[in-house]
């Protein structure tokens, strides 16, 4: 700084100089000398300015006037608050709606887990006949000593037991997994109080009887007590030690599943389900695998060394691990899963494209704000420009202008996103799952929406900074005081159209999605969802045996019939879109699958009688599952008409048999045919479906179905009481309408969000697009005003100003709505397999949002329209 | 600074303003009006030094620690700013000349192809 001060200070006294040397070499020559000294100053020039660039060299430059240029800046966008608000809150949609797409996009894609180094945790899933990404523990042994040169360490986890937890009285259900001993030295994390489970426990069935809470399960259901740890409680029945809580966030598998407690992997037998000797049996596939990859790894030596495993796995175990490759890949953030998700990475790049055009839009609408007040800071401009401003110092002065309004929208976009994706992240899943929606704000989102935000602000501010800092400014400096036509008709003309044409866009994307949500919504779902409510009962929370259990559900369901105002009653082992679905291979006697071929498959749902009244699926043959089919009958199924056509075509099935691949010694009668239904999603194509009698082969836990007369939430308490009367401290988990239950991620919720925030984007890309085309047919007329005037008084009648107006307004919107279908077909065709039962050139959509947006164009030039007919000729033409 | 003058002279390219300062100043120390009358004066008037450049360039050699400046008494007795080239800018200036001549012959060779090739 003093160097610098310095340096100016001599640069004064050398100016000085230099100009008293000049003038005497002027007067040498011969001049006067107070003319030999103007001609000495008039050769140096600018004093001013060349103490400024030389200044420039000492100082950063950048930074100081970037400082000074926000202040002027701010000082301009204080001067007119009514633009200021209008541009900030403009890109504050536009950027908030970024920032909301991309805090989900952010939790799907980017969010790593929070474990120490996740890029290092790799998971597997097998190829071949025994494929799939669940492994036995004996699997996971053989896998983490063959595969050591690769990992430092693999771990196991049985995810997401539902277990029945109770202390002092109180019952809860608790999302559990069961995990190896060295899990939780594999997060390299630390616990928020106690201890996680160690390496050593976990070893046998039923070992070491203790549990680990997650943070928000502490807190929740046990009031976050600080003394929790040592503390005594009880997982379906057995007694157990608390011995640490997690710390918050502890997400190690995934970002969307929160999971409530964890307990060592030989504790799986609370669960009645599970058999005694698991640990050992390499055929009960229940654990995903994650390991911490080593570094310097290469994917050439994982799957060189993963094949050897495969071949020498299912070599010495052909029956339990028919494998032909284990793969190793990154876990990915949303989770466990049998191969890397690819189509997540499509539609976030697709929405965030879109949410792109949302934020062009509304930067094309400021930047025209900017250009409508052309005429008034052309002037000044001209006046720097003639006091010595550089143009490029103008351009970055204007620029700076809008980068100001990029920051005000920031902090409005922040409020904005963050107020949606508190709404996104808060939307009901209906699911009987512990899926949690955390699309909370990181510094990434931060980052995001700062980039955003300074990218509107440029797009906003670039052209009309070109614009204004353009031309003859000098020509410009004599035509002041005077009305200037800014010129650049076609230009702004040319913004709007493109407005029109994203709008466009963005609105025919959005009623494809919404005529997709219609249709999957009005498809044919084979049930009757209305008056249907499901409670679940899972008896083994209370620590019943099988025999127990059975009593029990069957006790509530002959209860619950009795109740008034029930229709009918039924219990299933599966729900439609409950996300637990069950499928079996088919054995049909005297039918041999030819070799190399898989034997046929089908789904299946274990039901109790009653079922098919109460979920109104209509028999078509022969009888449902009735009260006569018991466990020591002949083994009955009903079948959906698929399965009939496919297995017997042509033939009466009634009579005919079965049986499963994985248990041949039980034969099933095909007793009854019923209508196809939906089961396991509403989109992909229906499969051949049977039910068995949940009598004779009772799984749990269960879901008891009834149908209601009134409202079937109406019945929700009646039915909780019959349990608590039956089973005291039964944990009361979840009770929800079939109708909710249809709005699941496996049903039509990813429908619902996907056409909720298409058609968001949809509405305010129309509405930035209208006060475009608003904007810019005012801004032409009142342009026109002179002309308009001159007409009428030449006897132009009302009627021909209003076509004349809205033609031109209207030229500009047909324009802007081809180019929109044209872009639109090329986005819809992206959009492929979200689609449903809608083609990607749908007439009905492209024509049904022309006319809407034709319609909405068509009011936006009207108003300034009608306003050119009422024009004065005698003002008019006074004017100029 | 009529018009015909200024036809006549030539604006000085980016960069070559400070070859020739330092070129200048290889003479010896001198203040700043020395050395623009030197250019033009060496250039038979043909460069201009535009004192809105001249001030500006020299105290970009000075930042670079091309140049050092200091006061000194001039001819005639009076206190002036000397600028005086420094070892680096001595070294600098060699690099920058071989630098130019490259350019001029490159330059050369390409608007006079005939000549060039006749002579070889």
């Amino acid at each position: 700084m003093s160097r610098r001060k310095r340096m100016m200070e001599d640069l004064d006294q050398d100016i000085r100089d230099f100009i008293e040397r000049e003038t005497q070499d002027n007067i040498e020559r011969g001049m006067p000398p107070e003319e030999a000294r103007y001609a000495a100053l008039r050769k140096f020039g600018n004093v001013t300015r060349v103490k400024e660039d030389t200044r420039d060299v000492w100082s950063f430059v950048w930074l100081e006037q970037l400082w000074r240029d926000a202040r002027y800046g701010l000082r301009q966008l204080r001067r007119n608050p009514g633009f200021t608000v209008v541009a900030a809150i403009t890109l504050g949609l536009g950027i908030g709606l970024n920032t909301a797409i991309f805090s989900i996009v952010n939790t799907l894609l980017f969010r790593p887990l929070p474990v120490s180094h996740p890029e290092q945790i790799y998971t597997f899933s097998a190829t071949g006949k025994s494929s799939g990404n669940a492994f036995s523990c004996p699997d996971l042994e053989d896998i983490r000593k063959q595969s050591a040169e690769l990992f430092s360490d693999v771990a196991g986890v049985q995810i997401l037991g539902a277990t029945g937890f109770s202390m002092a009285g109180k019952g809860e259900r608790m999302w559990t997994d069961f995990v190896t001993g060295n899990f939780f030295s594999m997060t390299g994390l630390r616990p928020a109080l106690g201890r996680f489970i160690l390496p050593s426990e976990g070893l046998t069935a039923g070992g070491d009887p203790v549990v680990v809470f997650s943070y928000s399960f502490w807190k929740v259901h046990l009031g976050a007590d600080p003394d929790i740890v040592g503390k005594k409680a009880w997982a379906n029945g057995r007694p157990v030690t608390i011995v640490g809580v997690a710390p918050e966030g502890f997400r190690p598998l995934s970002n969307l599943i929160d999971t409530q407690g964890y307990m060592p992997l030989g504790m799986a037998v609370v669960d009645t389900e599970t058999k005694a000797g698991f640990l050992n049996d390499r055929q009960d596939k229940r654990l995903i695998l994650i390991a911490r990859i080593k570094p310097r790894v290469t994917e050439e030596k994982i799957r060189s060394v993963m094949g050897v495993v495969a071949k020498r796995l299912s070599t010495g175990y052909p029956q339990a691990d028919n494998w032909s490759m284990l793969n190793a890949f990154p876990l990915p953030s949303t989770g466990p899963t049998s191969e890397p998700p690819s189509g997540l990475g499509i539609v976030g790049t697709l929405f965030l494209t879109l949410a792109g055009v949302v934020l062009v839009l509304a930067c094309v609408n400021v930047a025209n704000l900017l250009l409508a007040r052309a005429g008034v800071r052309r002037g000044e401009i001209a006046v720097r420009a003639a006091l010595g401003a550089k143009r490029g110092w103008l351009i970055w002065q204007l620029l700076s202008e809008s980068l100001l309004l990029g920051a005000l929208g920031c902090v409005a976009g922040m409020a904005v996103g963050w107020a949606a994706s508190r709404v996104l992240s808060s939307l009901p899943l209906h699911m009987d799952f512990p899926i949690v929606l955390d699309f909370h704000f990181d510094g990434r989102v931060f980052l995001y929406a700062v980039a955003v935000a300074l990218f509107g602000g440029l797009i906003a501010g670039v052209v009309p900074a070109l614009r204004l800092t353009g031309g003859d400014l000098n020509g410009l400096l004599r035509e002041i005081g005077r009305t200037t036509t800014a010129g650049g008709h076609g230009f702004r003309k040319g913004l709007v159209a493109g407005q029109v044409g994203g709008s466009m866009m963005l609105l025919i994307v959005a009623g494809l999605f919404l005529r997709s949500l219609l249709n999957v919504q009005n498809s044919e779902m084979g049930f009757d969802p209305r008056h249907v409510l499901n409670v679940a009962l899972n008896p083994s929370l209370a620590g019943y045996n099988e025999t127990q259990a059975r009593a029990f559900v069957e006790s509530v369901l002959e209860r619950a019939r009795a109740l008034p105002g029930i229709q009918s009653a039924g219990l299933a082992v599966t729900v439609p879109m409950g996300g637990n679905n069950m499928g079996a291979g088919i054995a049909i006697p005297g039918e041999v699958a030819p070799p190399g071929k898989q034997a046929p498959s089908a789904g299946y749902n274990l039901v109790s009688p009653g079922y098919f009244e109460t979920l109104g699926i209509r028999l078509l043959h022969g009888r449902g599952i009735t009260d006569m089919d018991r466990p020591n009958s002949t083994r009955v199924a009903v079948i959906n008409q698929i399965m009939a056509e496919r297995f017997w075509p042509g033939k009466q099935p009634i009579g005919e048999h079965f049986s499963l691949e994985d248990d041949p010694a039980h034969t099933l009668e095909v007793v009854g045919v019923v209508s196809n239904s939906r089961t396991a999603d509403l989109i992909s194509p229906q499969g051949p479906f049977f039910y068995m009698a949940f009598a004779q082969k009772p799984v749990l836990p269960v879901t008891l179905q009834v149908r209601t007369y009134g409202k079937p939430q109406a019945k929700v308490s009646e039915i909780f009481a019959l349990i608590n009367s039956l089973a005291p401290g039964m944990p009361l988990v979840g009770a929800q309408t079939m109708t909710d239950a249809l709005n699941t991620p496996n049903g039509l919720w990813l429908f619902q969000l996907g056409a909720g925030l298409a058609a968001a984007m949809g509405i305010l890309g129309l509405i930035l697009a209208v006060v475009g085309v608003y904007g810019v047919v005012t801004y032409m007329t009142e342009q026109r005003t002179h002309e308009i005037g001159m007409r009428v008084a030449l006897g132009a009648l009302p009627g021909d100003i209003l076509r004349m107006v809205l033609h031109q307004g209207m030229s500009i919107v047909a324009i802007g709505a081809v180019a929109g279908m044209i872009m639109a077909y090329g986005v819809a065709r992206l959009l492929g397999h979200l689609l449903v039962g809608v083609s990607s050139s749908d007439p009905v959509t492209y024509a049904g949002i022309a006319l809407l947006l034709a319609l909405v164009a068509f009011a936006a030039c009207y108003i300034p329209a009608r306003r050119a007919t009422k024009v004065d000729p005698m003002v008019a033409l006074r004017h100029e | 600074m009529s018009t015909k003058e200024q036809r006549e002279r030539i604006e000085l390219l980016q960069g070559t303003l400070d070859l020739l300062i330092l070129r200048t100043l290889r003479l010896g120390p001198t203040h700043g009006h020395a050395i623009a009358k030197a250019i033009e004066f060496r250039s038979e008037d043909v460069l201009q030094v535009e004192q809105g450049s001249l001030y500006p360039a020299l105290h970009r050699l000075i930042k670079r620690g091309w140049i050092s400046v200091q006061d000194g008494t001039s001819e005639n007795n009076r206190r002036a700013k000397f600028y005086r080239l420094t070892a680096r800018g001595r070294r600098q200036l060699e690099v920058e000349t071989g630098k130019w001549d490259k350019l001029a012959g490159a330059i050369a060779r390409i608007l006079r192809p005939a000549e060039s090739e006749g002579e070889s």
